[in-house]
């Protein structure tokens, strides 16, 4: 089976360093200011291939999310969610709902961007933060 | 009446391997009986007998993504004027292309796969896809992975959206189980209701068990001819009407299309370009094969290409109308889900008895049109096979 690991091509590794401090980083187009996510080499809206890391806020609301039944992971057994959340920012991200869900639908709860160990690798997780 | 790729070729042989047998043995605990290249070879020697033509008329060979093409040519012993590889839907596509610019003329498409008996993975940490498909492997860091986690996601937000309920998904697999018990080839063949759909397991919630496709060894393969020889041969061939193709790449990886319109842009522009080449419109289907590595592309296709108006999918469905009988019966072989998990070449050939009114028990009457229709990760494709 095995365990989870991140993918790490050329433009991978300052986003996870980010991580692992506590305050993730994006890559953002110096040439028009749009992010990308996953990093990659080149701006997809005005192809500038110029960037820099900017830390973004944390803050997001969840776009969809799943609950997984099967096992697929070692580190990961079931059953377990995975979300996608929107950053203020505009990149969707995914990531893991910790604390109580909400309940019914948790499409478009306010959340926020904690950064949690996971089997010897920090990363981010959700929580929900909505007002009252 | 030419525009386009339209009656430009023809289909005029098909076959398949014995996938039922197959997996019953292999649940037997027999191995697998032919590797991946010798499925595709089974099911090739099938469709040239089913064309009636020798092996020396082909003279283009366009081999599935799970085969390597020149030990294909070579097992099959085809020197072509023309070839390549591609999925089931650009293969067909690639076929008219190679005949209308005169670069072949009977063009072979092979498939096979031994993807239960050789163990391919789908989700996990050696998800297969992962080289082509980055959003297949990106998200693992947080357990997220498997095709099958990207639709539930994606799903998940369309039925939030447009209310559709698990009850009504559920008419998908009881619609496809349903003709799969009329399919003698099929591999799941006892009928199942709504009720048993809700009552079984979750994989990735909100999608059941029920909700995915087979995973089963396998070979299809298709012979098409360029279209005025192919009426000279006096067989049954089955003309192609129109082809369409829009891919969304942007954000795919941060799924973007994904969750923000469902990929439904790319299906409605297809419709566009496939039905003005075929001259036909959404009335005159008589049937829909629908790629469904997951019973949620259904739904996806009835909204993005017209056969019912936007958000009413789970109502379009719920009142029978993709059932054999029904307004538009879809999969009419079973599909993924209960015939024979053959990425969407299986569902060629079903489009191509269709029309020639070989479908047995399952035969939709009056068949005159049948629209294939795929969607695999915002890549919509379609094909109008025909009269
Ligand atoms: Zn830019």
């Amino acid at each position: 089976m095995g365990k989870t690991q991140p993918v790490m091509a050329l433009d991978d590794r300052p986003m996870w360093d980010s991580i692992a401090e506590g305050a993730l980083k994006l890559q953002k187009c110096s040439g028009c200011g749009a992010f990308r996510y996953p990093p990659g080499p080149i701006c997809a809206e005005c192809l500038s291939m110029e960037s820099e890391w900017v830390a973004v806020d944390g803050g997001g609301n969840v776009l969809s999310w799943v609950v997984f039944h099967r096992k697929y992971f070692d580190d990961f057994p079931p059953p377990y969610n995975a979300v996608a959340v929107r950053l203020d920012e505009g990149p969707i991200v995914m990531t893991n709902l910790i604390g109580d869900p909400p309940e019914g639908s948790w499409i478009g709860h306010r959340v926020q961007l904690n950064y949690v160990d996971h089997d010897g690798r920090r990363q981010h997780a959700a929580r929900i933060v909505d007002a009252g | 009446m030419t525009k386009g790729l339209s009656n430009v070729a023809a289909v005029v042989g098909v076959g398949q391997t014995d996938w039922r047998r197959d997996y019953r043995d292999q649940r037997g605990g027999a191995p697998g009986r032919l590797d991946s290249p010798g499925l595709a070879a089974l099911a090739f020697t099938r469709a040239l007998a089913d064309a009636g033509i020798s092996r020396d008329e082909v003279d283009g060979l366009i081999v599935g993504p799970t085969t390597p093409y020149e030990r294909m040519g070579e097992l099959l012993g085809i020197d072509a004027r023309w070839g390549g590889q591609a999925d089931a839907m650009l293969a067909v596509i690639q076929a008219c292309m190679a005949i209308k610019s005169g670069l072949a003329e009977v063009v072979a498409l092979v498939y096979g796969n031994n993807q239960r008996s050789g163990k391919t993975n789908y989700g996990g940490s050696n998800a297969a896809g992962g080289a082509s498909f980055l959003s297949y492997v990106y998200h693992a860091p947080w357990g997220f992975t498997s095709q099958g986690a990207l639709y539930a996601l994606m799903f998940r937000r369309y039925m939030e959206e447009t209310g559709l309920t698990e009850a009504q998904l559920g008419e998908v697999a009881v619609a496809q189980r349903l003709a799969a018990s009329l399919n003698p080839d099929a591999i799941m063949q006892t009928p199942i209701t709504v009720e048993d759909y809700l009552a079984s397991e979750y994989v990735c919630e909100p999608l059941h068990k029920l909700d995915y496709c087979l995973i089963n060894d396998g070979g299809v393969a298709l012979i098409i001819m360029e279209a005025e020889r192919a009426r000279k041969t006096g067989r049954n061939a089955v003309q192609i009407h129109g082809v369409g193709r829009y891919d969304l790449n942007t954000g795919a990886t941060s799924m973007e299309p994904r969750l923000t319109d469902y990929y439904l842009p790319a299906q409605k522009k297809v419709a566009a370009q496939v039905f003005d080449m075929a001259g036909v419109g959404p009335k005159d289907i008589a049937s829909a094969q629908i790629y469904d590595s997951f019973s949620c592309h259904i739904p996806l296709a009835l909204e993005g290409y017209g056969y019912c108006g936007a958000g009413e999918a789970g109502r379009f469905m719920a009142e029978g109308n993709i059932k054999l009988g029904g307004r538009l019966p879809v999969n009419t072989s079973g599909g993924h889900l209960s015939e024979s998990y053959m990425q969407g070449w299986g569902h060629q050939i079903e489009a191509v008895r269709q029309v020639r009114g070989t479908g047995g028990a399952r035969q939709v009457p009056d068949c005159r049109f049948v629209h294939y229709s795929s969607d695999v990760a915002g890549k919509a494709v379609s094909i109008i096979y025909g009269k």
